[in-house]
């Protein structure tokens, strides 16, 4: 099977980016506690649910198992969010996405795109929540703050839960849905006759 | 020089045991019209993917033989490569349009293949008219409706101008508007354009409509439940040799050939032996009446609604444009032991009546009482919850609900299933589960909306027979469906709903003889339900010539409960 | 002026993108107040006057950062260390959180107005198009945004409809925070199942129309005229200048 993303590689990561984008977005529209967070305390509530910005990454390698399909599943979120979306966060989002995308792929390329247990997601999660930190904090400035310590912790604890076995519970649960049967994950389950 | 050819074609998938086609060997000439038929997983959607490319390159199979389209070989060609050739019309409307607007849409084959961009415009232009379209052509594809999607994603799959042209179940989701529009259009344009045709269409009878045979392509393959070719040759002689095995797959035959199986006939509804044989199955009473008693009132009111305005959208505060409901002024009542059709156009706010009814949706004026009921909707796949069949079923119920679980598992043959994902299922399997998993609530009333839409004959068998067992059982049903002969077999009652009022709302015999109220609703009968009306003699006489044609077809077992 | 001939509305996509992305970039690096203040003046008036948005948009587009920005103020004042130049009980107010803070917060303001612009001005679909003609972003990449885009567009009805779906199976009271939850995870599976199905269809769609065949032509090409070149130029210009007077040597 080629290394190469073939199209349907790539709409499927776009789609599985704008899904979860969607439902973060019902998310904090559903809940007005999160909403309130996100306006004047968003800027110290974003670490908790920074994991929640993670998921593509880590469910798009799981799937598609092929080099750089992490990043290009972050980065295609974010293009969608600012194009289409407005996003003020504006295009620098998309400099952040492919950032968390490099950290979370990084402990699937490292172990070969093979091993998918319990703790290759967590570190996904942590490597993302880790290396998009210290952008973020050179950003938004968090250096010469009393709370960088609290920040980071937050950040890579949301990271490994939200970014990292959260995702494996999803994979999990679309594998046997059988709806990506047609990409590498389908290939590599155990085979089940249909009775 | 030959167009398609396939030689000793096998395949199986990984994941099920057994191979899915056999040996297949076929060969499609230059403007040549196929017809292919065979029951639900015989291996219709596979051949057309063999074609297509999308088997081996997108979906893992194993094939052994040869696939070749205009010369070059499938396994070494890519799919888009041969895209040049193969234009595909596939099911779902939804997912056949890739862009937001109609015109980008027939723009992109267009740009794909290099054509000069100052001729685009007009082949659109034309494109769009031979699909009868044309004034969707500024349209965003979000705002199309079923049958206008098919229509442009027709235009879009023709405007290059493609030797073969694969119709992939085009009508399977449309309701009967739909489907005359998606038929018309496909003459219209396959006229112009002259490509050669494989059609795939599970629904013939309405497919073939008033013109019968004549409306479907001259040559018949018939796709065997082994998977192997068991028929090969004009459409008249095939479908008429092979219309009993057909109808036991669960096809839906054009009614002629239906008719001619069952009585072993020639020349389907205008036979006299025919009209003689039916007319002799409106007479012969079964053990099964007894049991049914229908009567307009029988049973306690489950559910009323009293002077009931349905809207989409909540009333706005300060409105300065005047505010009209989608439906205003209903007044229904659903008995124990009933079923209850709903008819309307596209569009006239019979789903709205539904979720409204089912407390989803807030109503704009008047009043809902009753228990809540339970609600099956179009789509299955929307109401899965869990990850197993069994699991599924026994969702909401109190523990230690095994057994009644593995009774519903029983009745509704999905026992073997249980274990299964009920998102890998078929349309058909889905479809019973839904409904056993509402069953299992054991709700009073129960509404359905579109239970039978794109399912094959022998699962709209066991829908009719699930929800005519609930209502025996003492529950209040309502479903809502396009498909008349289905209305006039199941429901005790028909609502029709037009012009945002209910402008009819009686048995369902009178309601399906009253033309006026069928034309604002913009319903046609079936040739066969239009001609029992006239000469069966009672109502009765109606019921029991369409239960003893149903009764032809053998289904799993399905519980009258 | 409506908003579609309005003179932002008929410059080149990808010129305004990397506008956009250049002034995020030469903002990345400024931590004092001033520079972005002027910015954000500056912008407010040009985005008001030239992309032909009403008024009342342009302040309730304004909200979602609005509220950002005032956080990072108050976050930024209160958690730095420094000179202080306030108390409120526990918590100190210092200047350099101030400055720190003000400049963020107009950051955000700078930012968030000209991406409200921008998003009001441009059709997404174009700016695909000019990024995949003028900045030579891949066929593939393009449409699988594109893609995304389209199921975006579905997604509000179809969570509408399994929300309603899945609200009808249980008799569960609402209100419970837990069974809340689980309601939201399973519908969002529900989504995310039908989506992904959908998205594969997608692409066969976009394949079996050709989609990859070379050599290939753009039906109406995103034009890159001089009035874009002036633009581009006369922005980079404003930008200069504001960073020039205003820095602190």
């Amino acid at each position: 099977m080629s290394r190469r993303l073939t199209l349907k590689d790539l709409v499927l990561v776009a789609v599985l980016g704008t899904v979860l984008g969607f439902l973060y977005w019902a998310l904090v529209q559903a809940w007005t506690a999160l909403s309130l967070l996100m306006g004047p305390a968003g800027d110290l509530a974003q670490h908790l649910l920074l994991g929640g910005w993670l998921l593509v990454a880590p469910i798009a390698v799981a799937i598609v198992r092929k080099p750089f399909v992490g990043i290009i599943a972050e980065v295609l979120a974010s293009v969608i969010e600012v194009v289409f979306l407005g996003s003020a966060v504006g295009p620098l989002l998309i400099v952040a996405a492919a950032i968390q995308g490099a950290g979370s792929e990084l402990p699937f390329a490292l172990t070969r795109y093979r091993r998918f247990g319990w703790w290759v997601y967590a570190l996904s999660g942590l490597c993302g929540a880790g290396l998009v930190f210290f952008y973020s904090a050179f950003r938004s400035g968090w250096y010469g703050q009393d709370l960088f310590l609290i920040r980071l912790v937050v950040q890579l604890v949301s990271g490994v839960v939200l970014g990292g076995l959260l995702a494996k519970i999803i994979v999990d649960g679309l594998a046997r849905t059988g709806v990506v049967d047609n990409f590498a994950i389908g290939r590599v389950l155990p085979r089940r006759d249909r009775a | 020089m030959t167009l398609v050819s396939l030689r000793d074609v096998s395949v199986a998938f990984p994941r099920r045991g057994t191979g899915v086609l056999h040996g297949i060997a076929l060969e499609i000439a230059p403007g040549e019209r196929m017809l292919v038929i065979g029951g639900s997983g015989s291996g219709k959607s596979t051949l057309l993917q063999l074609v297509t490319g999308v088997i081996p390159h997108s979906v893992t199979a194993q094939v052994e033989g040869t696939v070749t389209v205009s010369g070059v070989d499938t396994r070494t060609t890519s799919v888009v490569d041969l895209s040049r050739t193969v234009a595909v019309l596939a099911q779902d409307p939804a997912s056949g349009i890739c862009l937001p607007t109609v015109e980008e849409e027939i723009a992109l084959p267009l740009e794909n293949r290099g054509v000069d961009p100052t001729a685009i415009s007009g082949l659109i232009d034309a494109a769009l008219c031979s699909a009868g379209v044309a004034h969707l052509r500024t349209r965003r594809t979000t705002r199309l409706s079923g049958g206008e999607g098919q229509r442009v994603a027709l235009a879009a799959a023709l405007a290059a101008g493609p030797a073969l042209l694969l119709l992939d179940e085009p009508t399977s989701m449309l309701d009967s508007e739909g489907v005359a529009a998606v038929r018309d259009a496909i003459a219209s344009s396959v006229a112009r354009y002259a490509p050669a045709v494989v059609l795939v269409e599970h629904r013939l009878d309405e497919f073939a409509g008033h013109a019968g045979l004549a409306a479907l392509p001259e040559r018949t393959i018939v796709l065997g439940a082994a998977g192997t070719l068991a028929a090969d040759g004009p459409t008249r002689e095939v479908l008429a040799d092979h219309a009993r095995m057909l109808t036991a797959a669960g096809c839906w035959l054009p009614i002629g050939n239906e008719l001619d199986a069952v009585f072993g006939t020639v020349g389907g509804l205008e036979s006299p032996a025919v009209r003689a044989g039916l007319t002799s199955l409106a007479r012969r009473s079964t053990a099964d009446e007894a049991a049914d008693d229908p009567g307009p009132g029988r049973g306690t009111t489950l559910l009323a609604a009293t002077a009931l305005s349905v809207s989409r959208t909540r009333r706005p505060r300060r409105s300065r444009a005047p505010y009209t409901p989608v439906l205003s002024g209903v007044d229904l009542d659903l008995h124990a032991g009933q079923v209850v059709a709903l008819l309307g156009a596209n569009g006239s706010g019979k789903s709205t009546l539904l979720l409204t009814l089912a407390g989803l949706l807030p109503a704009a004026a008047g009043a809902v009482t009753g228990e809540r009921p339970g609600m099956v909707f179009q789509n299955p796949e929307h109401q899965f919850v869990a990850h197993t069949v069994s699991d599924e079923v026994g969702y909401g119920l109190p523990p230690g609900s095994g057994s009644l679980v593995a009774r519903l598992l029983d009745s509704h043959g999905l026992a073997h299933l249980a274990d299964q994902s009920p998102h890998r299922l078929s349309g058909g399997e889905k479809r019973r589960v839904s409904l056993a998993a509402m069953l299992a609530h054991g709700r009073g009333t129960l509404l359905a909306d579109e239970p039978t839409f794109g399912l094959d004959r022998r699962a709209t068998i066991s829908v009719i027979t699930a929800l005519r067992g609930a209502a025996r059982d003492g529950a209040a049903v309502l479903f809502s469906s396009h498909d008349l002969r289905t209305v006039a077999t199941l429901a005790d009652r028909a609502v029709v709903v037009a012009d945002g009022r209910m402008i009819a709302n009686g048995p369902v015999f009178e309601v399906l003889r009253d033309a006026a109220v069928l034309e604002s609703a913009h319903l046609g009968l079936p040739p066969l339900v239009r001609w029992l009306l006239e000469n069966a003699g009672s109502d009765a006489g109606v019921l029991r010539a369409l239960r003893a044609l149903d009764a032809e077809v053998p289904v799993e077992a399905v519980a009258a409960s | 002026m409506t908003v579609a001939d309005s003179p932002l509305a008929r410059r080149n996509p990808t010129v305004k993108f990397a506008l956009l992305v250049v002034v995020s970039l030469a903002l990345l690096f400024v931590f004092e107040p001033v520079t972005p203040a002027v910015l954000y003046g500056i912008a407010l008036v040009a985005v008001a006057a030239s992309s032909g948005i009403r008024p009342r948009l342009l302040l309730v587009g304004h909200l979602p950062f609005v509220g950002v920005a005032v956080g990072l103020l108050l976050v930024n004042a209160l958690s730095r260390p420094g000179t202080e130049i306030m108390r409120l009980g526990l918590l100190r107010v210092t200047a350099e959180g101030v400055e720190v803070g003000a400049a963020l917060g107009f950051r955000t303001l700078v930012i968030g107005v000209l991406a409200l612009g921008f998003v009001v001005s441009t059709d997404g679909v174009r700016l695909m198009t000019s990024l995949h003609q003028h900045a030579r972003l891949g066929l593939r990449f393009t449409y699988a945004v594109l893609a995304g885009y389209r199921t975006l567009e579905e997604l509000p009805r179809e969570w509408q409809l399994i929300r309603h779906a899945h609200a009808v199976r249980t008799r569960a009271a609402r209100g419970h925070p837990l069974g809340d939850v689980r309601a939201f995870a399973r519908a969002a599976f529900a989504l995310l199942v039908v989506s992904l199905r959908r998205g594969e269809r997608l692409a066969m769609a976009l394949e079996s129309r050709g989609l990859g065949l070379a050599p290939r032509t753009i039906w109406r090409p995103v034009a890159l005229t001089g009035t874009d070149v002036v633009f581009a130029a006369g922005s980079l210009l404003v930008l200069a200048t504001v960073f020039a007077l205003t820095l602190p040597r």
